[in-house]
């Protein structure tokens, strides 16, 4: 095959992972460790591409990336068509429906009440979805960042977060209400890349989950920081 | 953004096709429906509206609906599968003939806004309607590879897999059960769909088996018959019997077998296939077996029909170098003093089969143009010799 495989790259909380990862199913990783700030890292057969997390399946549709790695947090966010190959296990964390620990018992008579709530969130399409599916109904308020303050300014009832440890709703007052879904890092691909390049593509894909089956990365607990 | 006129602009996901474009995509329908013509298959133009309630193989949001005087909810078609079913149960509802009917025309997509993406596009096809089995299939994924070959297209792969082999193993699982792994595979979530397969009950050597089919592509089909379930056994043979054919229709050395291929949309009930070009994210042409489908619009008939995305086509073959070739050049005529003379000179050229334009032209549309002026009616000045129309004329032959 002529052209290098053209593969996503998530910067941020999933970086050293995926490098380990990357590692461990046998690509080279040394450019990308010293790469300096440059986003397009040519390293023999593949070509990397270091994106910000959200940004990747966008890439990977349009097939600018033929794969990626990313959270199944942003893809459950993003609805965008790529494939989703194979489960890495690391970056874990859960989307939950969290609540004022205090006022749990108020804001469910409010919903008898008024019949609505309000979720604060950085993940509204998540929090629609799952709100509808369970036949609740809510006014959703997308926020930029930190949902976990909007309960105690008055902003919204409820929120809809990532959590990693729980550490941040605790000493936020907040407790979990509900759990909407488990998310760890995913290879996802695009559909034509997968098609045209299925030995690349199929074999990182094998490799990739062989090496989590064995325990992957040590530290299930990057996210600790939220 | 408010200083441009709302007069001026158009809404997202609609563009102006200019001349350069448009002329192009006029010689890729001429080369298409001709192709399609010569396996006998005859136009068919719906309308581009339909009643939303008619709209089968899409998902709500993205059709573009609207209401009209009547109160009644419209929608422009999003695809010319349904229309085509539509017109199938209504007027040939009693013929148990093989139908074989072809289209080029816009469909209309509701899309997210800030994705790119385009809301018209024009889409080519055929749907062959009553006829069943391997010589059928055979018969429009050879026209398929035949008609994109026509265009020039150079660097095509055809995928062909078959929905009942992923079907045969869910087949398994309790009925109640068995939707959650399939939705979750044509949305391209394999992992979700597996890890659901396996926690309603699919064992692990079969979820093995299956996992190793949906990542398998090439010609050898037989590694995956080992812990497969017979319906999946079955779609593998239905493959098998299809290669030859596939080989006698011409396109064999174009076709990869691929059981992780599986369509979006979930009307489909046999085999499967998608064409796809290196540099571009997006299939060209889809389409396959759909039994089923007719049948909600009156009975059940057997159909198979491709769709071609004409954008991505012309974008596939432009990339390959392609250009317009079935047209003559283009006379630009400069006028000679009278104008009597002009047009009678342009009327003797036309009537000769040349193409003419009187004086100048601002858009060829990428036209290949030579230059001529008028001397008297009979003669025009080209490159620097004066010619008799009728020697024009040959000189152009040449």
């Amino acid at each position: 095959m002529s052209r290098p495989l053209r593969l996503a790259l998530p910067q941020g909380a999933l970086w050293e992972e995926t490098l380990v990862a990357l590692e461990a199913a046998g690509l080279a990783t040394g450019a990308l460790r010293d790469g300096g700030r440059r986003l397009v890292i040519e390293a023999g057969a593949v070509r990397y591409i270091l994106a910000r997390p959200s940004d990747i399946p966008t890439y990977v549709a349009h097939g600018a990336a033929d794969a990626g790695i990313v959270g199944k947090d942003v893809l459950l966010e993003s609805d965008a068509d790529v494939l989703e190959l194979a489960d890495l296990r690391y970056g874990r964390c859960r989307f939950v429906v969290a609540a004022p620990a205090d006022t749990l018992d108020r804001s469910l008579d409010e919903y008898r009440h008024l019949g609505s709530l309000e979720v604060a969130t950085k993940y509204p399409r998540v929090a629609a979805e799952h709100f509808q599916r369970r036949g609740i109904q809510v006014e959703i308020i997308k926020l930029g960042g930190s949902a976990e303050v909007a309960p105690q300014v008055g902003l919204a009832d409820w929120i809809v977060d990532l959590v990693a440890t729980g550490r941040t709703l605790a000493e936020n007052r907040l407790a979990v209400v509900e759990e909407i879904a488990t998310c760890t890092a995913r290879l996802v691909a695009n559909r034509v890349a997968y098609a045209r390049d299925r030995e690349r593509i199929a074999t990182l894909a094998r490799k990739l989950e062989d090496w989590a089956g064995r325990g992957g990365s040590a530290s299930s607990d990057a996210r600790s920081s939220r | 953004m408010a200083d441009v006129p709302h007069g001026l602009a158009v809404p997202r996901g609609f563009r102006d096709i200019l001349p350069t474009e448009a002329r192009e995509l006029h010689a890729i329908e001429r080369l298409l429906m001709g192709t399609f013509a010569s396996y006998g298959y005859v136009p068919l133009e719906p309308p581009a509206v339909e009643f939303a309630t008619g709209a089968l193989t899409l998902d709500e949001r993205r059709v573009l609906r609207f209401l009209d005087r009547d109160g009644r909810l419209l929608a422009l078609r999003p695809d010319v599968t349904t229309a085509v079913a539509r017109v199938v149960a209504q007027r040939y509802g009693r013929s148990d003939a093989a139908l074989r009917l072809s289209y080029f025309t816009p469909v209309f997509r509701e899309e997210p806004s800030m994705r790119g993406s385009e809301r018209e596009y024009d889409q080519a096809g055929v749907e062959l309607i009553g006829a069943k089995g391997a010589l059928a299939d055979a018969e429009v994924i050879g026209l398929l590879g035949d008609a994109l070959a026509r265009c020039g297209l150079r660097s095509a792969e055809i995928d062909v897999g078959h929905v009942g082999y992923v079907a045969g193993f869910l087949e398994e699982l309790a009925p109640e059960r068995r939707e959650a792994s399939a939705g979750r595979i044509r949305d391209g979530d394999l992992v979700g769909a597996l890890v659901a397969a396996r926690e309603h009950g699919l064992p692990d050597r079969r979820a093995g088996a299956l996992e190793a089919g949906l990542r398998h592509r090439g010609s050898d089909l037989s590694a995956l018959r080992a812990d497969a379930p017979a319906a999946s056994v079955q779609a593998l043979d239905e493959l098998a019997a299809l290669a030859p054919l596939l080989e006698a229709a011409g396109v064999g050395g174009a076709v990869r077998y691929d059981l992780g291929f599986v369509p979006a949309l979930a009307y489909y009930s046999g085999v499967v296939f998608q064409v796809t070009v290196p540099d571009l994210g997006f299939a060209v042409a889809a389409g396959g077996r759909y039994d089923g489908l007719l049948g909600r619009f009156g009975g059940d008939r057997a159909a198979t029909g491709f769709g071609i995305a004409v954008p991505h086509l012309h974008q596939a073959i432009v990339a390959e170098g392609w250009a317009v070739t079935d047209e003559a050049p283009l006379v630009i005529l400069g006028p000679g003093g009278d104008d009597i003379a002009t047009l009678r000179a342009a009327t003797a050229l036309r009537g000769a089969g040349v193409a003419v334009a009187i004086g100048e032209v601002a858009e060829t549309a990428g036209r290949p143009t030579v230059r001529a002026k008028v001397v008297d009616e009979r003669h025009v000045e080209f490159e620097g010799s004066r010619r008799t129309v009728d020697e024009l004329v040959a000189a152009l032959r040449r």
